[in-house]
C-alpha cells in the first residue's frame, strides 16, 4: 500500500486507457506519456499496461506501507527517498515508512511511479484510468488527495533495468512529427508555413484535455462554420482567434474547429510531457514515412515489452 | 466539394476520415455512416469508429493492418452499405419536462418563432429523431434536425453549467446533455433519465443510430421519475 502525503499539482491513477468508446463521447484517457509509463512498469517487472500513478509537475510526497521495489520514469523531478537522490528512469528498493518526494518538474511535465503488480483503482469499461471530466476510474473518479491510501497487490516481481538505447529523451522543447489535418488546405499559406517552421509555446491553459498554444497566428483562408466532426489525441484544432489547441489524451471526441495538423502516432507519447511554457515544433511527416516510423518503433519497443504499441 | 457521394482522406497515419458533401443534416448520409459502422465494428483492427453528422472517422491499429488494407476494407463497407433503409429500428422514449425551471430558454424560442410554450412542446416532441453522434462529452446526444420553426442560434455567452438531462436547440440541431457541463445551447426542457450513468450496468441509454421520441411530462412526473 502507498499513502499520498502530498498530492502536489496532481496525481491520478492511469493505465493504458479505454479505447473504442469515442463514438459515445468517452476519450481513451490513459497515461499521457504512454512510453514513460510503460517503461516504469517494465522496470518493476509488470506488464507494460499495469495501472500506475501519474504525477503532474511535482510536489508529491508518498509514504510506503510495505517494503517493495518501485520505479520512476518520465519528467525529471529531482526525486528523493528520505532526502537521498534517486535516479530518474530507474527502479529501487524502498522500505516500510520510507518517503518518496518529487520536487518540481525541471524537464517535462509528468512522472510515473510504478509499483509491483500495479495500484488498485475502480474499473470502468475495462480500464482504471482516471477521467476527471466524467468522474470515471481511479479512486472514486477523482484525483488523489493527501491521506488517500492506494492498495497494491502483494506480489513479488523481478526488477529490470532499461537496456541501452531504450530510454526516451524528455525535453522542454518537444518536436512532434505531424501530417496535414483534414482542413489544412483551408488555412492561409502563411499559416501553413508557420505551423511547420516556427515553434509554438504551450500556455497556462494546458492539461490532459489539451494545450492552448501561442505563436504565429493560424488563420483560415475563408471563415466558415464547420459541422462538428471527430477529433483524436494529437489533432491540432484551429479556432477563429488563430491560437491553436493541441488535443490530448482526455480531449473532446468531436469538435467544430478546423483540424490543421495530426501528430503521428509514434510521437503522441511526447505530448504527455508538455507543460505551460514548453516549446513545441511541428515537423512535416509524409503518410508512408509515418507508418514506417510507427512500424519500426513498435517493433523496437515490442522486443522489450510484450504487446506494447504506440 | 465534388459531386461524389463521399471522399476519403487520411487522418493521421492510422486513420481515415470519410467526408460527405452535405452541410446540414441528411437522413441518407446518416444512414450511410451508421451502416458503414455496423459493417466494420465487428472486424478486428478498428480501434475507433466515430460518426459525425457529415463525416466518419475510422481509426485502426496498424500493427497487423497496414493503411492500404484498412482503406480497402473501408471502401468495401462504403460501397456495400445501403442508404435506403435505416440500419436500426430501436426506438427509445425519453420523457421530458418542457419549460419552467427545466427549460429556461423556451421563452427565447417562443419569441423567435411566435409560438407559445405549449406549441413548442408539441412540435418538438412530434418527430422521431435519429441519434447522429455522441460526444463532445460522455453521453452528449446530437440528434437529427429539429422542426424548422424551432431553429435558433446558440446563446452568445454560454452558461457556466447546464444540468445533466437538459434538452436544447443549437441552430438546426437538437440534443441532450448527458452530463452536467458548460454549454451554449438554448435549453427548452430536461429529462429525469440519466443518459449516461457510469454506475449503471448499461452506462449508456442511447447510441448512434437509435431513434428518439420525446414524451412531454409534468414537473410532478419529473420529480417522481427521478
Amino acid at each position: 500500500m502507498i499513502e499520498i502525503r502530498q498530492p502536489g499539482t496532481r496525481v491520478t491513477i492511469q493505465d493504458a486507457g479505454r479505447p473504442g468508446l469515442r463514438h459515445l463521447g468517452i476519450p481513451k484517457s490513459g497515461a499521457a506519456d504512454k512510453l514513460s509509463f510503460a517503461l516504469a512498469n517494465y522496470m518493476v517487472g509488470n506488464p507494460w499496461n499495469t495501472p500506475a500513478l501519474e504525477c503532474v509537475l511535482g510536489g508529491q510526497h508518498f509514504k510506503f506501507h510495505a517494503d517493495m521495489i518501485v520505479a520512476i520514469a518520465g519528467a525529471e523531478m529531482w526525486a528523493q527517498v528520505n532526502g537521498q537522490n534517486v535516479e530518474n528512469f530507474s527502479s529501487f528498493k524502498v522500505r516500510e515508512g520510507d518517503i518518496l518526494t518529487f520536487s518540481f518538474a525541471r524537464i517535462g511535465c509528468r512522472a510515473y511511479l510504478a509499483l509491483p503488480g500495479g495500484v488498485d483503482g475502480s474499473e470502468f469499461m475495462g480500464s482504471v484510468s482516471t477521467y476527471l471530466q466524467a468522474g470515471l476510474g481511479g479512486l472514486e473518479g477523482r484525483a488523489l488527495q493527501a491521506r488517500d491510501k492506494v492498495g497494491s497487490p502483494d506480489v513479488t516481481t523481478q526488477p529490470r533495468t532499461i537496456p541501452h538505447g531504450y530510454k526516451p529523451l524528455i525535453s522542454n522543447h518537444v518536436v512532434l512529427r505531424a501530417l496535414e489535418g483534414p482542413e489544412f488546405s483551408e488555412l492561409t499559406l502563411d499559416s501553413q508555413r508557420h505551423l511547420f517552421v516556427n515553434p509554438y509555446r504551450a500556455t497556462k491553459n494546458t492539461n490532459r484535455m489539451g494545450a492552448r498554444l501561442k505563436g504565429n497566428l493560424v488563420k483560415p483562408k475563408v471563415e466558415r462554420n464547420m459541422i462538428s466532426s471527430p477529433l483524436l489525441p494529437g489533432t491540432l484544432q484551429c479556432p477563429p482567434d488563430g491560437q491553436p489547441i493541441l488535443a490530448m489524451a482526455d480531449g473532446h471526441c468531436t469538435g467544430g474547429y478546423f483540424r490543421g495538423l495530426q501528430v503521428i502516432r509514434a510521437d503522441l507519447w511526447q505530448m504527455g510531457q508538455i507543460k505551460p511554457g514548453t516549446r513545441i515544433s511541428f515537423r512535416r511527416s509524409i503518410g508512408d514515412d509515418a507508418f514506417e516510423v510507427l512500424a519500426r518503433r513498435n517493433a523496437f519497443y515490442g522486443i522489450l515489452m510484450d504487446g506494447f504499441s504506440f | 466539394m465534388s459531386n461524389k457521394a463521399y471522399e476519403i482522406i487520411p487522418f493521421g497515419d492510422s486513420g481515415f476520415l470519410v467526408k460527405f458533401p452535405v452541410e446540414t443534416y441528411s437522413e441518407q448520409v446518416t444512414r450511410h455512416i451508421h451502416g458503414v459502422i455496423n459493417a466494420l465494428k465487428n472486424q478486428p483492427n478498428w480501434e475507433e469508429l466515430v460518426p459525425g453528422y457529415n463525416s466518419l472517422l475510422a481509426y485502426f491499429c496498424p500493427d497487423n493492418f497496414p493503411p492500404s488494407k484498412a482503406l480497402s476494407a473501408l471502401h468495401t463497407a462504403l460501397k456495400s452499405t445501403s442508404t435506403s433503409k435505416p440500419v436500426k429500428q430501436r426506438l427509445v422514449e425519453i420523457p421530458v419536462c418542457y419549460g419552467g425551471e427545466f427549460g429556461p430558454d423556451i421563452d427565447v424560442i417562443a419569441d423567435s418563432s411566435g409560438l407559445n410554450a405549449e406549441d413548442i412542446t408539441k412540435i418538438h416532441s412530434e418527430p422521431a429523431y435519429t441519434v447522429c453522434m455522441m460526444g463532445f462529452i460522455p453521453g452528449f446526444t446530437f440528434l437529427s434536425e429539429a422542426p424548422k420553426i424551432l431553429h435558433h442560434a446558440r446563446k452568445t455567452t454560454p452558461r457556466g453549467s447546464v444540468p445533466a438531462g437538459s434538452v436544447g436547440i443549437a441552430g438546426w440541431q437538437t440534443g441532450i446533455y448527458g452530463l452536467e457541463s458548460p454549454g451554449g445551447w438554448q435549453i427548452i426542457g430536461r429529462t429525469p433519465l440519466k443518459i449516461f450513468d457510469p454506475a449503471r450496468k448499461a452506462p449508456f441509454l442511447l447510441e448512434a443510430g437509435d431513434q428518439v421520441k420525446f414524451v412531454p411530462i409534468s414537473a410532478r412526473d419529473f420529480e417522481t421519475a427521478k
